[in-house]
């Protein structure tokens, strides 16, 4: 009976081979993309130049992705190429489950590995092979507020540049009579807040490894003594990017910390002169850094149609030079982008590119995060000073790593 | 066969029928998922293995690591506060209501029927709005209180690790309080009326009526909300996740929602069932101390 089963599994593997010629061939796609954003706008486009693939879109909220694509593959219902953020590719590289990209990349006449930034290709590198391919990439940067600047007497054409400048000047921007903060960033208990700590940890020395370190501390501090001065609102502990954001926007921060997915809501909402420069860093000639975040796109190991799903990993790779202008991510890898929109901004995030780096890569990254966003939260609220939370973290850290 | 049709329609076979179905219902949709829970408790579980049972045991493991998190006692007595401030708002408040809309006055029962809006709306939706009311900056509550001269500064209702369990605690009492006044009037109707004219001849003030003939009388419905009460907040999660997500620093976290913390984003699955089993062990407690106060009931 068993064999009788297999032959006929095999019979029917090969019919469907022998058809897929002629029938176009169905991708299932995930994605937690909008109808008004990336891969929706792109869909038709793919499939006029591919008219033997067809694409099956599917949008699971950002928050729900890696649950539910670890659920699918449990029991085999998986899509064929999906969406992941950037630090969750080791936790199923490392299982297995996404296809190994390495041999076709070298095959490949559209995407060169050399082409690909550093940093987004250490994010879907694990164990030195590839397993993904960044759709983009996005770091962070400090906004300003020009008119605020100029009408506290600071000039718009210097923006701070170390984090002593950056203290001065929220605290001149800081009016509390008219409802507006100097700075507007995320400490919040998630990702986010991990997300947007690892830079200023990284300038002083540390990392995501190592955050036990004196300058960990002068982090925690510094970010203390602007909640403490209500220099950045306490809500900073409980809000995330998109919400911190929104109080820049509405003019009730002078400065904001975020990423140039901002720049489409902002040119709705901000009413003023808004610019951009590269993240503070702690003393003049410190070394820079900024995070790293977009996601990538990758085929599943179990995908039944892997050298389509490849065909459209290509394709949408060469879609690089309008990421840009067309969803606000910024170019993963080196192309030559004309005319972008908000060019100054654009200019600051090119550089900050630079300096961007890749969260982990580990499988357990989100226990890791968890310790980063803890230490924060309860140096923040003095639960615990820096160093002991800090070091609390490390241990947590450390109990992961050594794994 | 003519035997096996003849007992199920009119011998016990039709009661040995009724009873399976019940008993199939509640072993497939409660024992099921409870011991599956359980055993996942003992088992080093993650999300890739979810769906195959061949996972290791590492027997009280789990239970170790949870209770010897630094986090751990924070938790047990945020979940007390969080259980016993919600149950005795709800259960006052309610039953207060529940006796003001006894008094015969017109449209009453059209304002007690009104109540209920807020409790058939979604914790979520609820948990939002009250997280528009909280706000700290541009809060509607904060503007009251500051326009009234009751505070000067603003307070950050769900951002000071001080306040952030009360400001959830005083959202999980309004949402609860429509359901306590509902059962409990349901009570007071039932109370015959000549029991307190009778009272009342013999000289009873209102107040010794109610300690008398209200209090002892409502015992059943009193355990019965107080027990539903515990269960329900124990279950109260959108709300959380809607205010606080806990935080900050695990300043409002409660047992039900560090359980899917753990599960769910940090992926400790076997933790997060633990916590799970713990608390299904403290509501099986309460459920029995009701049973048991309730137990005498019938003797009257």
């Amino acid at each position: 009976m068993r064999r009788i089963v297999k032959w006929m599994a095999g019979a029917v593997a090969l019919f469907s081979a022998a058809t897929a010629q002629a029938e176009p061939v169905t991708l299932e796609i995930w994605t937690i993309d909008r109808p008004d954003q990336y891969i929706y706008l792109l869909k038709d486009e793919f499939e006029q130049a591919h008219p033997d693939i067809k694409l099956n879109l599917k949008t699971v909220q950002f928050r729900d992705m890696v649950n539910d694509l670890a659920r699918a593959t449990a029991t085999g219902e998986g899509p064929d190429v999906t969406y992941i953020d950037n630090p969750e590719v080791a936790l199923f590289a490392s299982r297995g489950l996404l296809l190994d990209l390495t041999p076709m990349i070298e095959n490949s006449k559209i995407v060169k590995k050399e082409d690909i930034f550093p940093g987004p290709l250490a994010s879907v590198t694990w164990d030195g092979k590839i397993y993904g391919l960044p759709r983009g990439a996005n770091t962070i940067a400090l906004y300003y507020n020009a008119d605020m600047f100029k009408a506290k007497g600071l000039d718009p054409d210097k923006p701070p540049r170390t984090w002593d400048e950056l203290y001065d000047a929220a605290k001149k921007l800081n009016d509390p009579a008219k409802n507006v903060y100097g700075l507007a960033f995320s400490a919040v208990a998630t990702e986010e807040g991990t997300f947007q700590f690892l830079p200023w940890l990284q300038m002083t020395g540390g990392d995501y490894n190592k955050v036990d370190t004196e300058g960990g501390a002068k982090v925690l501090e510094f970010w203390g003594k602007l909640l403490d001065e209500k220099l950045a609102s306490p809500d900073t502990l409980i809000r995330g990017q998109y919400d911190s954001f929104a109080t820049f926007n509405a003019g009730n921060a002078a400065m904001a910390i975020s990423g140039p997915w901002e720049l489409p809501r902002m040119s709705k909402d901000a009413k003023f002169d808004y610019r951009a420069t590269l993240l503070p860093v702690p003393y003049d000639g410190a070394p820079r850094a900024s995070a790293l975040g977009e996601g990538d796109n990758v085929i599943l190991a179990n995908s039944k149609h892997p050298k389509e799903a490849f065909i459209l990993l290509e394709w949408l790779h060469s879609k690089m030079p309008e990421v840009w202008n067309r969803f606000g991510f910024l170019p993963a890898s080196k192309v030559q982008i004309d005319n972008p929109q908000a060019p100054k901004i654009y200019a600051v995030f090119e550089e900050s590119m630079k300096y961007a780096r890749n969260r982990g890569p580990h499988p357990e990254w989100p226990k890791i995060s968890k310790a980063i966003y803890t230490a924060i939260q309860s140096s923040l609220t003095h639960q615990s000073d820096p160093k002991t939370a800090l070091a609390a973290a490390q241990k947590q850290i450390d109990a992961v790593l050594s794994k | 066969m003519q035997g096996i049709i003849r007992t199920i329609r009119d011998g016990s076979g039709f009661d040995i029928l009724l009873l399976s179905l019940a008993l199939i219902y509640l072993v497939t949709f409660s024992a099921f998922p409870i011991i599956y829970n359980i055993i996942m408790s003992l088992q080093t579980v993650d999300m890739f293995t979810i769906a195959s049972f061949n996972r290791p045991f590492v027997g009280l493991q789990n239970y170790y690591d949870i209770l010897s998190q630094p986090i751990a006692s924070a938790v047990f007595w945020n979940t007390v506060k969080f259980v016993v401030l919600s149950i005795v708002f709800q259960l006052s408040i309610g039953f207060g209501l529940a006796l003001f809309f006894q008094q015969d006055f017109p449209g009453a029962s059209y304002l007690r029927g009104l109540f209920l809006a807020g409790w058939i709306m979604p914790a979520l939706v609820v948990g939002a709005i009250w997280k528009w009311l909280l706000a700290g900056d541009f809060g509607v509550i904060n503007y009251i209180l500051m326009s009234s001269g009751v505070t000067e500064d603003r307070i950050f209702w769900l951002s000071n690790p001080d306040v952030a369990l009360y400001a959830v605690i005083i959202a999980n009492v309004w949402l609860g309080i429509p359901f306590n006044m509902l059962l409990l009037s349901v009570g007071l109707a039932s109370i015959p009326r000549d029991v307190y004219e009778a009272a009342e001849l013999d000289g009873a003030g209102a107040f010794e009526r109610f300690r008398s003939i209200t209090l002892p009388l409502m015992r059943a419905q009193l355990g019965a909300v107080i027990s539903l009460g515990v269960i329900f907040t124990l279950q109260q999660f959108d709300l959380i996740a809607a205010l606080t997500q806990g935080g900050p620093a695990d300043s409002s976290n409660v047992a039900q929602y560090w359980s899917w913390q753990l599960s769910f984003q940090t992926y400790e699955i076997s933790l997060g069932s633990a916590v799970s089993v713990l608390m299904i062990l403290f509501v099986i407690v309460v459920a029995a101390v009701y049973v048991r106060s309730t137990r005498h009931e019938h003797s009257y």
